[in-house]
């Protein structure tokens, strides 16, 4: 186990490290640079040579890639050309909003989409069943632009019950007597759309999957032995099917959790959520190097770390896989 | 007075080609410890018999006609919550270890503790380990296998297992459904002895469904010989196997090898048991049988005494 986790962190610093030169690679091939954006055709050519070289976009590119391994490696990410602060300090500034909304998604989806899942496959076949499965094909075919923005037009624009965008009221925030819970409120009231959206669209995979592992589970003759034991049929269903169905949707979830990190830029756009996947776009078309290398560079590790917890927490969940 | 009566039973499934009777006018009794095999191919009806004598048709299976009488008990009859208290108390089931008819997930010794706790609700974590653990002794499964999960398990400690989780609850009646068939000879050697051991130490009533008469009349005091859903002749081991009198047994007793005795060439039965959904006029093996008439085919055949409790379906034998 410990050889086998030592052994996936190696690949892990390896895929890393491809993915920091592909990054560094792609940024200077985009089109554009970040020189005619930062230099204003106002400045003296000794101003701008003065901010070409505190870039450090002067030395050769061989130099630039030098000292950006060493400083990846080194955890300084630099200063954001756009905002002129330290990398970091914008993306933690942002990542708690994205987690917040994205992570609570999926953890609700996942919750919801598995335990209606299990219920459908349990009645298949029964009215139940035929209502979950449709209601999770029609929810997961939309297209989630459209779906946030027709709730923003009913429940904010119309019916006038949610705020239409953002992420926190200012007369709640800026009023000095406001306590936590005041806050936290305001913050969840903002949240309800841009949840119940991604929630939506999500829900239905989770419940697909789940139905269908626990419907190859529930075939197997150990269901049979348990049913022979005399156990009730609800303990059949929770303590016997479903411990062997979620095996499979462990991965799906643990993915998603992972990806979550980096919000999604169309759903924080549409609810201006003021988050990372928003963020990354903007220092994407903004040429910000610093800020979209740092991005990349955390969701890749998050996602690459992720994959080594559900393969750990796999073992744990089936006593089969063992390594 | 008997452990298990079964009195003209009938179980039907439900297809898309109709009712199929895979089950058709049985009788038999068995008494307390004794033993009763049921022999015959696939889709004879001998395991569907045994799932019936469990209260576990799938559900587009049911009794059409007839009653399953358990020490006392109308199992027929009986709701779905009322079977759920006797299944494994009175009446356990030993399946067969190749399928997966144990929980991947759970510990060998959760899945043996849990069938005692369900029944038992005021035995303690503890007191059911300590029962578990005799349980281990008694199929001779070594105790430091306790936690183990399936898959650590050989094929013949598995059908150990399952043995001893049937055994867990004293259950007045075993039915093993093809227990050894997955197991190579010398393991299912030794796991037969064993089981005939337990079963007179703890005066077990056991049904044992099998296709290999060869081992049904070594194991049972009784068999029951099986063909397209009914039973074809029954009598004591010895009697039916060795003095077979229905075409169709004298056919299954040539078709499996013997280790003693002349060389024989194996003689496998021709032609297929005939179909289950309609309704058959005369005797189910004519078509298959070497003594048909052309009366076998218009009546059906009368059961004849042929033996000291030695019974056959057939009017030629």
């Amino acid at each position: 186990m410990r050889k086998y986790v030592l052994k996936r962190l190696a690949q892990v610093m390896v895929i890393l490290f491809c993915i920091l030169t592909i990054l560094f690679v792609l940024f200077r091939l985009a089109p554009g640079d970040p020189v005619t954006r930062m230099v204003d055709p106002e400045m003296t050519p000794e101003e701008s040579q003065h901010l070409i070289e505190q870039l450090g976009l002067d030395k050769p590119i061989w130099t630039q890639y030098l000292i950006y391994l060493k400083n990846c490696s080194t955890g300084q990410f630099g200063y954001s050309i756009h905002y002129g602060e330290p990398v970091a300090k914008v993306i933690w500034e942002k990542l708690p909003n994205t987690i917040l909304l994205f992570t609570t998604a999926v953890l609700l989806s996942a919750m919801v989409g598995i335990s209606w899942g299990k219920i459908a496959a349990w009645r298949k076949g029964k009215a139940t069943d035929l209502v979950l499965t449709i209601a999770a094909l029609v929810t997961h075919t939309l297209f989630l632009p459209w779906l946030a923005l027709l709730l923003v037009w009913i429940f904010a624009y119309q019916l006038d019950w949610f705020p239409i965008t953002g992420m926190v009221s200012d007369e709640v925030w800026l009023d000095p007597t406001a306590g936590f819970f005041t806050k936290a409120a305001d913050v969840l009231y903002h949240m309800v759309l841009p949840l119940t959206t991604l929630f939506l669209i999500h829900f239905g995979s989770y419940l697909l999957v789940m139905r269908s592992s626990m419907l190859d589970t529930l075939k197997e003759d150990y269901i049979v032995l348990a049913r022979a034991k005399g156990l009730k049929e609800r303990d059949i269903r929770n303590k016997h099917a479903a411990p062997n169905a979620w095996l499979p949707v462990v991965t799906s979830v643990g993915l998603s959790l992972a990806f979550s990190i980096n919000g999604g830029a169309l759903t924080e756009t549409v609810f201006s959520w003021p988050g990372i996947g928003r963020e990354l776009v903007f220092a994407v078309s903004q040429n910000d190097y610093p800020l979209a290398q740092a991005c990349f560079m955390l969701i890749s590790t998050v996602v690459l770390m992720s994959n080594v917890v559900v393969d750990v927490l796999y073992a744990y969940l089936d006593p089969r896989i063992r390594y | 007075m008997a452990l298990l009566t079964v009195e003209n039973l009938g179980i039907g499934y439900q297809t898309a080609k109709g009712l199929l009777k895979a089950v058709d006018g049985v009788n038999f009794t068995l008494e307390p410890g004794h033993s009763l095999g049921l022999v015959g191919e696939s889709g004879c009806g001998k395991t569907t018999i045994g799932m019936a004598l469990m209260g576990l048709l799938p559900p587009n299976g049911r009794i059409t006609e007839g009653r399953i009488i358990l020490d006392g008990l109308e199992i027929s009859a009986m709701s779905e919550d009322e079977l759920r208290k006797v299944r494994w108390n009175k009446v356990s089931m030993i399946f067969q270890a190749a399928m997966n008819a144990l929980n991947p997930v759970k510990r060998i010794s959760a899945q043996m503790a849990e069938a005692i706790q369900v029944h038992r609700p005021e035995v303690d974590d503890h007191q059911a380990m300590e029962r578990v653990e005799g349980l281990f002794n008694l199929v001779g499964l070594p105790l430091e296998r306790l936690y183990d999960f399936p898959h650590q398990y050989s094929g013949g400690m598995k059908q150990r297992a399952i043995i001893a989780m049937a055994l867990a609850l004293n259950p007045k009646l075993v039915i093993a459904d093809e227990p050894t068939t997955a197991l190579d000879v010398i393991v299912q050697d030794q796991i037969l002895k064993e089981t005939k051991e337990l079963q007179r130490q703890f005066n077990i009533g056991i049904i044992f469904i099998s296709h290999d008469i060869s081992i049904v009349a070594d194991v049972c005091h009784q068999i029951g010989v099986m063909y397209a859903g009914q039973l074809v002749e029954s009598g004591p081991a010895e009697e039916v196997f060795f003095n077979s009198q229905h075409p169709y047994t004298q056919a299954l007793v040539r078709s499996f090898p013997t280790l003693a005795g002349p060389k024989t060439k194996l003689a496998p039965i021709p032609g297929e048991p005939p179909n289950l959904t309609g309704t058959i006029p005369g005797c189910r093996f004519c078509d298959r049988c070497p003594k048909d008439t052309a009366s076998c085919k218009l009546d059906h055949p009368q059961w004849r005494q042929v033996g000291p409790g030695h019974h056959v379906l057939c009017d030629h034998c």
